[in-house]
């Protein structure tokens, strides 16, 4: 299976030489398979947003090596490649729409690109259908809520038609509703379309789900595995200031009075069926 | 407070002038202005006005929304009109005010300097008031293109009006959010004489400043990251065409600018 993106001993200190700063992120080694979806959480400071913006070149590990595609980041003459294969979404949506009407925004990406006009309108077209947002392609960008300009930024990354699109915290600023629109896109992206997507977040309900769960704390991968490996580790998820998602705190508070019951529960349905066996 | 505010005057519509290109648009305007230059008797001004007068009526823009554009000029057309008035020499004595003097030839002169002003700022208002700013930067963007090579940052230029044009909405707001957060501490930005209320704004203006150059600062890393690296290889997704109604334009004012220029060599 050809790997997407992998990260070799990977280490990253902001500044270096005489005012090094800590290093952020600690010999990191990960590799992620075409097609997946893949959760990172950990909290405040624990690197993660610093590793995805390792995924794009927008850093440069300070050792090891980060490869995209068998691209090495630190290659500058496939810096634009490597942009273009992995997409990276920020948490403002506000501060990633660069025009004032949202099918120019979506246009962005592939005029940097330097694709022929007709492409680019068929391009921009597919984008915003794919996360629903068509109807407002003549909007400006202020007359949308967070969920919906969330998802015209992510519009704007699926025009680049890249392999790979990284989310970091694109949930964080929005309110609920807007936070099911843009999960249920990223969901929709990566069955329909087979886009691979890496989702960075601190809310647990939206990896439950996932092909895979990465735990980061202190510039460290500490568990990484499926949702149900991972969140079995609750007291591990706990020492490091993670929730766990409720029903599998529940679940875990079950079996610590005594009762038979599977620590890998993730969802209200799972716990709906065991108890009614 | 910022609600009213709305960026340039555009006021919608598919008209003809509407559906100009915006390059046509900037073009003919151009001409215009340096053709009311070109004027030199009162009966030239009769051509320049029914072109106007045809504009507008094409375009459907109210009257009222076309004069609104000389209010903010107002001061600067008094001044003109006054220092030319008393200040020109020549002529037949008409009006004596201490040391002050009307004469024919400055009456003249400073009606004729009025009328040039505001056919030069009714001319500029047209183009702004049926062409989207958005449009407009386009339309910039394309005129400068040919001096690029000379020099001139066209692409820099139209990029950086863009982003103004996308955050002037943002940041109007939350010019208001800080507004409504100091106002509940007690900040107070309505009421003392101008000094006081300038002093008020520090509060208003400080974070909002902040604000902003954070804010620049993710959109560059954004923009980064969607490959941006300034116009070199850059196409657009918009292409500029010329047709049958933009000549047509270009063909009605190619038609006044030869009456103007003949209308020099007239009699009267």
């Amino acid at each position: 299976m050809a790997f997407i993106i992998r990260a070799q001993n990977v280490s990253f200190c902001y500044s270096e030489g005489e005012s090094k700063s800590p290093p952020v992120l600690k010999d990191i080694n990960l590799q992620f398979e075409k097609g997946e979806f893949i959760g990172i959480i950990g909290h405040n400071g624990s690197g993660k947003s610093t590793l995805a913006k390792h995924f794009n070149a927008l850093l440069l590990p300070t050792k090891g090596n980060v490869y995209v595609k068998d691209m090495d980041t630190k290659d500058a003459k496939h810096l634009w490649d490597i942009r273009q294969t992995a997409g990276l979404v920020f948490q403002n949506p506000d501060n990633q729409i660069v025009a004032a009407i949202v099918e120019e925004d979506v246009a962005f990406g592939p005029e940097n690109l330097g694709i022929p006009p007709e492409e680019i309108r068929k391009r921009v077209e597919y984008a915003l259908k794919a996360v629903g947002m068509w109807e407002y392609k003549d909007f400006p960008p202020h007359m949308l809520s967070g969920g919906q300009k969330q998802r015209v930024a992510i519009a704007g990354i699926i025009a680049m038609k890249p392999e790979c699109i990284v989310l970091d915290e694109p949930t964080a600023m929005l309110d609920p509703i807007g936070r099911r629109e843009v999960i249920s896109t990223i969901k929709k992206l990566n069955k329909e379309e087979g886009i691979t997507v890496i989702l960075i977040t601190h809310f647990m309900e939206e990896v439950v789900d996932a092909d895979r769960v990465i735990v980061m704390d202190d510039g460290k991968v500490v568990l990484d595995g499926t949702p149900k490996e991972v969140f079995k580790e609750v007291e591990v998820l706990k020492k490091i200031g993670l929730d766990v998602p409720q029903v599998t705190e529940l679940a875990h508070q079950l079996r610590k009075e005594g009762i038979d019951i599977p620590s890998d529960i993730l969802t209200i349905e799972e716990m709906v069926e065991f108890i009614c066996r | 407070m910022f609600r009213n505010i709305t960026i340039g005057q555009y006021v919608p519509g598919d008209s003809a002038i509407h559906k100009l290109d915006p390059r046509v648009k900037i073009i003919i305007t151009f001409i215009f202005i340096i053709a009311i230059f070109f004027i030199n008797k009162f009966s030239g001004y009769i051509f320049a006005m029914l072109y106007l007068w045809l504009v507008i009526r094409i375009s459907k823009i109210p009257f009222s929304y076309v004069l609104k554009g000389l209010r903010p000029v107002i001061v600067i057309l008094l001044l003109t009109v006054s220092l030319n008035m008393f200040f020109t020499p020549g002529g037949t004595v008409l009006y004596t005010l201490g040391p002050l003097k009307i004469t024919s030839a400055g009456l003249k002169f400073a009606v004729f300097m009025g009328l040039r002003l505001i056919f030069l700022i009714i001319g500029t208002s047209l183009l702004t008031l049926t062409t989207s700013p958005i449009s407009l930067t386009d339309g910039i963007e394309h005129i400068l293109k040919p001096f690029s090579k000379i020099g001139v940052p066209a692409h820099e230029l139209a990029m950086m009006m863009t982003i103004a044009l996308r955050f002037i909405p943002t940041l109007i707001e939350e010019a208001e959010k800080i507004m409504k957060a100091q106002m509940a501490r007690g900040a107070d930005f309505e009421s003392g004489n101008i000094v006081n209320r300038a002093r008020g704004l520090v509060p208003l203006l400080v974070p909002l400043f902040i604000s902003a150059f954070r804010r620049a600062d993710e959109l560059a890393i954004a923009m980064e990251s969607r490959c941006y690296r300034g116009g070199h290889n850059r196409t657009r997704m918009k292409k500029l065409e010329v047709h049958t109604r933009d000549y047509a334009a270009l063909f009605i004012t190619g038609v006044i600018v030869v009456l103007i220029v003949w209308n020099r060599s007239w009699a009267w």
